[in-house]
């Protein structure tokens, strides 16, 4: 159990600059996942931890001293890869013992402690075969155990379930939650799958184009997004969002003409939200948020396009009219909606769709949340 | 997949295609089957002019013995191993450094570096024929062992490094990256994981060294002049001066010579088909 804390970090590759100003601190015993699309440089800033690569400028401690410079041997870390990386000529004992003997410890001691990594991914079985005899998951225990074995400081796993199937993949998901809490180790975890940094992060980073956008917890993320990268990232389906103008302000109450709906008054605005008149905003709704019945602030009509049932709930693709959503999962100007088990609207049926203005997020030119914190579970 | 291979449906075409097969095959092969009939004949039989026909008496032992006995076919075959083994041992454990530095590490230069050592194998060797004979013997190795292996170690070298250089850089980079998180040094990791994964290529690039060397005659020749240093190569041309016309024993001392890389062949013929092509593919 230690800290990791990173300050100032930068990483050139030549003209391109990776990672831009990183400043993280991570508390001992945490889960912390680092979500972003491909290319936001959230790989690299783990090698940078890992020390696989070396940081242009910025300072890393971890465990309270201060590893920038040291070789990744040193740094008291362990790291999981995609491919999991098993050397294939040696069985899984001699894998998993592998920093071990690099460190030259006693053959008893690397012995006990990879008996003792086996017994808590129950893989005591495997420790003669070769990884070309194992399955996917099989593997990527081993290489989970190849890293409890040296008993770091802090767990790095750069996309571990990225190869292995659905079901797979759920399972590792829960057993590596369930390793994190028998361990009480800091763990950093990589990877693009929301649902992963979902349900098992403490805390979440989220990273692009080489800037932390926000940090937090998983809901604090899910239902405050600092600005509207984040709150299209985190959901599925994701956030609708309109475009809309911003029509008058007064006394903190913003009111925005968005095409194909009624004028919109945010009562809930943050100080100092810079915006003007005619400034273009956008605004957010999550799915779960437009509902097909009762009494709301907004309504508006839509046809229903295409509905995917997903058995517990219904994810519902409409045609709004003159209302579109920009930056959609879909990739159409389609208003997404969930319908639970009942009512479910026929393809091609007109429904009517309503939200509250208090649901829905306001963001400014520049991206910015500028509606007012939710309350979570609220 | 190309060329297709023939359906068994076309009776025809696979006849055809079998006999030309075959008749490649016995032309490959024909001067071969001369050597060996010619080194089973008698002088006089050669003296008659019956170079392809049924030899009129075996001669077998005798023109095998001779070898033995009336030349230096020994000395030259020991001499042979003496430079050959030590140049392939030496090659391969060069080249698996070279091809692991420039396959996994990037450093200023690494790109004209690895262009240097592919530009060797572009040079036609002639050219070097002289420069390397004065350098020989200012250096005061001219007629010597150390002559022949200095010189097929570095020229050996570029091929036998682009072509561990391509197997390295095929190795997953996130094993590297996975024995560095993990401690090891880069020696280590050259001596832990890349020698044992690399084990099919080293087999491969032996077998093939082991060929070009042992069958080298230009350098051999250009570089060595006493009897005491000669190769196999060299030395066999030598039978002709001494025996003017004995090619019945001249046919049993090439068959003789022909030994060690054939046998290396039929023992290793899985490896040295993979390495022709092995190097080439990825890159």
């Amino acid at each position: 159990m230690s800290n990791v804390t990173l300050k100032n970090v930068n990483k050139h590759y030549g003209p391109f600059h990776a990672l831009k100003n990183i400043d993280l601190d991570i508390v001992p015993g945490e889960f912390v996942v680092m979500v972003g699309p491909s290319g936001c440089g959230k790989s690299t800033l783990l090698k940078t931890i890992a020390g696989l690569e070396e940081v242009t400028n910025g300072t890393i401690n971890i465990a309270g001293r201060d590893v920038t410079r040291e070789e990744p041997g040193d740094r008291g870390i362990a790291m999981v890869f995609q491919s999991y990386a098993l050397y294939p000529h040696m069985t899984v004992r001699q894998n998993m013992g592998f920093g071990l003997r690099i460190m030259k410890r006693p053959p008893e001691e690397i012995e006990a402690a990879v008996q003792r990594a086996a017994r808590i991914l129950r893989i005591e079985e495997l420790l003669e075969k070769k990884p070309a005899q194992l399955s996917g998951g099989q593997r990527q225990r081993v290489a989970i155990g190849r890293a409890i074995t040296r008993e770091p400081h802090v767990f790095l796993f750069d996309e571990p379930l990225s190869n292995l199937d659905a079901a797979l993949r759920t399972q590792m998901r829960v057993e590596l939650a369930t390793l994190h809490k028998d361990l009480n180790a800091t763990m950093i975890y990589v990877t693009h799958d929301q649902i992963e940094a979902m349900t098992m992060a403490d805390r979440i980073v989220v990273l692009r184009a080489g800037v932390i956008e926000q940090v937090g917890t998983p809901l604090g993320l899910y239902h405050n997004p600092a600005n509207r990268f984040v709150a299209s990232f985190l959901g599925s389906p994701r956030m609708n969002f309109f475009e809309g103008i911003v029509s008058s302000i007064e006394d903190g109450a913003v009111v925005v003409n968005v095409d194909g709906l009624p004028p919109l008054a945010f009562a809930n605005i943050r100080e100092g939200h810079g915006l003007t008149q005619n400034a273009t905003v956008a605004v957010g709704v999550r799915p779960e948020h437009l509902h097909l019945s009762g009494d709301h602030e907004i309504q508006a009509p839509a046809k229903i396009r295409l509905s995917e049932q997903l058995g517990r709930e219904t994810v519902l693709y409409a045609d709004a009219g003159a209302l579109k959503t920009v930056g959609s999962d879909t990739g159409t100007s389609d208003v997404t909606l969930l319908a639970g088990e009942g009512g479910i609207p026929a393809e091609a049926s007109t429904v009517t769709f309503g939200f509250d203005t208090n649901r829905a997020y306001l963001f400014g030119p520049d991206g910015q949340t500028l509606t007012t914190e939710k309350t979570i579970g609220a | 997949m190309y060329p297709k291979p023939i359906p068994p449906s076309h009776r025809t075409s696979r006849i055809l295609y079998m006999t030309g097969v075959w008749a490649v095959l016995a032309i490959w092969l024909l001067p071969v089957a001369a050597i060996i009939m010619t080194s089973f004949r008698t002088f006089d039989d050669i003296m008659a002019g019956n170079y392809w026909g049924w030899p009129t008496k075996f001669n077998i032992l005798e023109n095998y013995a001779a070898i033995f006995q009336h030349t230096d076919m020994l000395v030259y075959f020991r001499n042979s191993l003496i430079i050959t083994i030590p140049s392939v041992v030496l090659v391969l454990a060069l080249s698996t450094m070279t091809g692991f530095v420039l396959s996994r590490h990037k450093f200023v230069g690494s790109t004209l570096l690895f262009a240097a050592f592919i530009a060797g194998n572009f040079m036609p060797y002639q050219v070097f024929m002289i420069p390397v004979r004065d350098l020989m013997v200012s250096l005061g190795l001219y007629d010597t062992y150390g002559a022949l292996i200095l010189f097929h170690v570095s020229f050996q070298l570029g091929f036998a490094t682009l072509f561990m250089r391509n197997f390295i850089a095929a190795l997953p980079g996130e094993l590297f990256q996975a024995a560095r998180a993990e401690g090891a040094s880069p020696m280590q990791i050259l001596r832990i994981i890349v020698v044992p994964l690399v084990r099919p290529a080293l087999a491969a690039l032996a077998i093939l060294l082991f060929t070009f060397i042992w069958n080298d005659y230009f350098w051999a020749i250009v570089l060595t002049q006493t009897d005491a240093v000669k190769p196999v190569t060299a030395g066999l041309a030598n039978l002709r001066g001494e025996w003017v016309s004995a090619w019945n024993v001249i046919s049993a001392a090439t068959l003789f010579v022909a030994i060690p890389p054939v046998l290396m062949f039929f023992l290793m013929q899985k490896h040295f088909v993979s390495g022709l092509t092995m190097g080439a593919v990825k890159g």
